[in-house]
């Protein structure tokens, strides 16, 4: 009576699909990095939870950023092939979240 | 006929108020990360939930399915359910929603709204009334194993995050780019919650509408101005329930690293939108939860409080009795007849405005404003900066 199977699939599904985008999004960070774009995002707004970032901390932070990229002991072309790798982890990742909203959505797929 | 016709018009006005509550209640589950950690302006975040809670009621009705036709038997085989019926178990939801509400207790709207159906389903037709195989399988089982499958998830999706980004040279490691990738993966918990939450609200509407002849009992899905109505009051209740979160914000949020809290929205979503495709009504709000104590578990240095976390399970695992015996109580007078509906209708509107006014006198604070998923990532506690060494991973 119990579908067992169903837990399983749903486990499984979850899982890998975590998995599939957390780790192809953190993938193209790493890259970026490597690429020499370390992306500086600062909070949109400060809550409890967030430490108060003064503006110069934040060009601070910036400042670090630029010199580690400066100090980067990849090649110029080394380093434009670990951009182009990130940018496509990022659209691989967003391929994989629309692939499993398509999924669920019978309207998109007449089921 | 015109008694029967007023009793429709309540139900669905009451299953309505129950999704407004509803989507009030669980707007901090998809919002409360992201404004945690930054990634978005909390009126941007909220705007953004109450819109694909909208959209997210139009892509998939199974859990609808499940709740119009199984948990309760119907037809031929099993017993013809009554309007007054579900009338008394959605106030059993309500009333007990609204009293966990204003005491911050730990709770689930899906589970409080099954406590009720099943309470009344108990006393007007006895223990049979109830299809035990498919609540065990499609209610009980989910809302056990759900919250276990989405902390795994979320803390195995932490460590790979942390991994994968981290250096040990002390070069910038970029892990603040991932507050972009948390207005995506948190959009994406709201529209898993538009899925599951606003589905149940449809799958009670539909099984009235069944009752009364509205609706043919093999056409299983519901009516689309059903869907319509449902998805823009879970909207609405998101964006209204948002707006206080607004007025308090910055009240006790647990601090969240973006990483973390990208990894976790990515597990809730995932399991939300893989249970309700296969019709599973789970609770949104323990899945929330169980992917961020999870992702807590994920960092370094991180240790759960077992009383906070027993707590929160303890709340979880009164719900459904607690919905059921006021379910019961309610079924109990509406049994009465047309009268004891009116009798029902009235103690249930004098109790919420009760709770409304009471909830207006108290001070908004911590325990009414913050969700439970926020205030369960205090289950872990993660020690201050612990340096990353090779060895250690």
């Amino acid at each position: 009576m119990i579908d067992w199977a169903a837990f399983v699939i749903v486990f499984v599904a979850a899982l890998s699909g975590t998995i599939v985008v957390v780790g192809l999004y953190a993938l193209g960070l790493r890259l970026l990095v490597m690429g020499g774009r370390v992306p500086v995002v600062v909070p949109a707004e400060f809550t409890d939870a967030i430490t108060v970032l003064t503006p110069a901390e934040i060009a601070a932070a910036e400042k670090k950023a630029a010199k580690a990229a400066r100090k980067n002991p990849l090649t110029a072309r080394q380093r434009q092939l670990a951009t182009y790798c990130a940018y496509a982890c990022f659209a691989l990742c967003a391929a994989a979240v629309l692939f499993g909203i398509y999924l669920i959505v019978p309207a998109l797929h007449g089921g | 006929m015109q008694e029967a016709t007023l009793l429709i018009v309540l139900v669905i006005a009451l299953a309505l108020f129950f999704d407004f509550t509803n989507g009030f209640h669980d707007t901090a589950n998809a919002m409360a990360t992201p404004i945690a950690t930054g990634a978005m302006k909390p009126k941007v975040a909220v705007t953004l939930a109450a819109i694909l809670n909208l959209v997210g009621a139009f892509l998939s009705t199974e859990v609808a399915k499940t709740i119009s036709n199984g948990i309760i038997r119907e037809g031929d085989s099993g017993i013809l359910i009554s309007p007054e019926l579900i009338f008394a178990g959605l106030i059993g939801a309500i009333v007990w929603n609204m009293v966990t509400w204003l005491y911050g207790l730990p709770s689930s709207s899906s589970h409080a709204l099954f406590g009720g159906l099943i309470g009344a389903a108990i006393v007007g037709f006895g223990v049979n009334a109830i299809d035990y195989g498919v609540l065990l399988s499609k209610v009980v089982f989910p809302a056990l194993l759900a919250p276990v499958t989405a902390g795994i998830v979320a803390f195995a999706a932490t460590k790979l995050a942390y991994s994968i980004t981290r250096r040990y040279d002390g070069k910038p490691d970029g892990r603040s780019g991932f507050r972009y990738a948390q207005i995506f993966s948190s959009s994406l918990v709201a529209l898993a919650h538009g899925t599951n939450d606003a589905q149940k609200t449809m799958g009670v509407i539909t099984l009235a509408l069944v009752t009364v002849g509205l609706q043919d009992s093999d056409h299983d899905g519901p009516q689309f101005w059903v869907i319509v109505v449902c998805a823009v009051a879970i909207a609405l209740g998101t964006y209204m329930g948002g707006w206080r979160i607004i007025k308090t914000l910055g009240t006790g949020l647990t601090a969240v690293k973006p990483a973390q809290g990208f990894a976790s929205e990515t597990g809730t979503a995932a399991t939300i939108l893989a249970s309700s495709h296969l019709g599973f009504a789970l609770s949104t709000t323990q899945v929330a939860s169980g992917s961020v104590i999870g992702s807590g578990l994920g960092r370094r240095g991180s240790k759960v409080r077992w009383g906070t976390a027993g707590r929160i399970g303890i709340g979880w695992l009164l719900t459904l009795p607690s919905a059921a015996v006021v379910g019961a109580i309610a079924a109990f007078i509406a049994h009465l007849g047309f009268w004891g509906v009116m009798v029902d209708a009235v103690l249930g509107l004098g109790f919420i405005i009760f709770i409304f006014l009471r909830s207006m006198k108290d001070e908004v604070g911590h325990h009414n404003v913050v969700s439970e998923v926020a205030a369960s990532g205090e289950a872990v506690k993660i020690k201050k900066n612990p340096k990353p060494k090779r060895s250690v991973r």
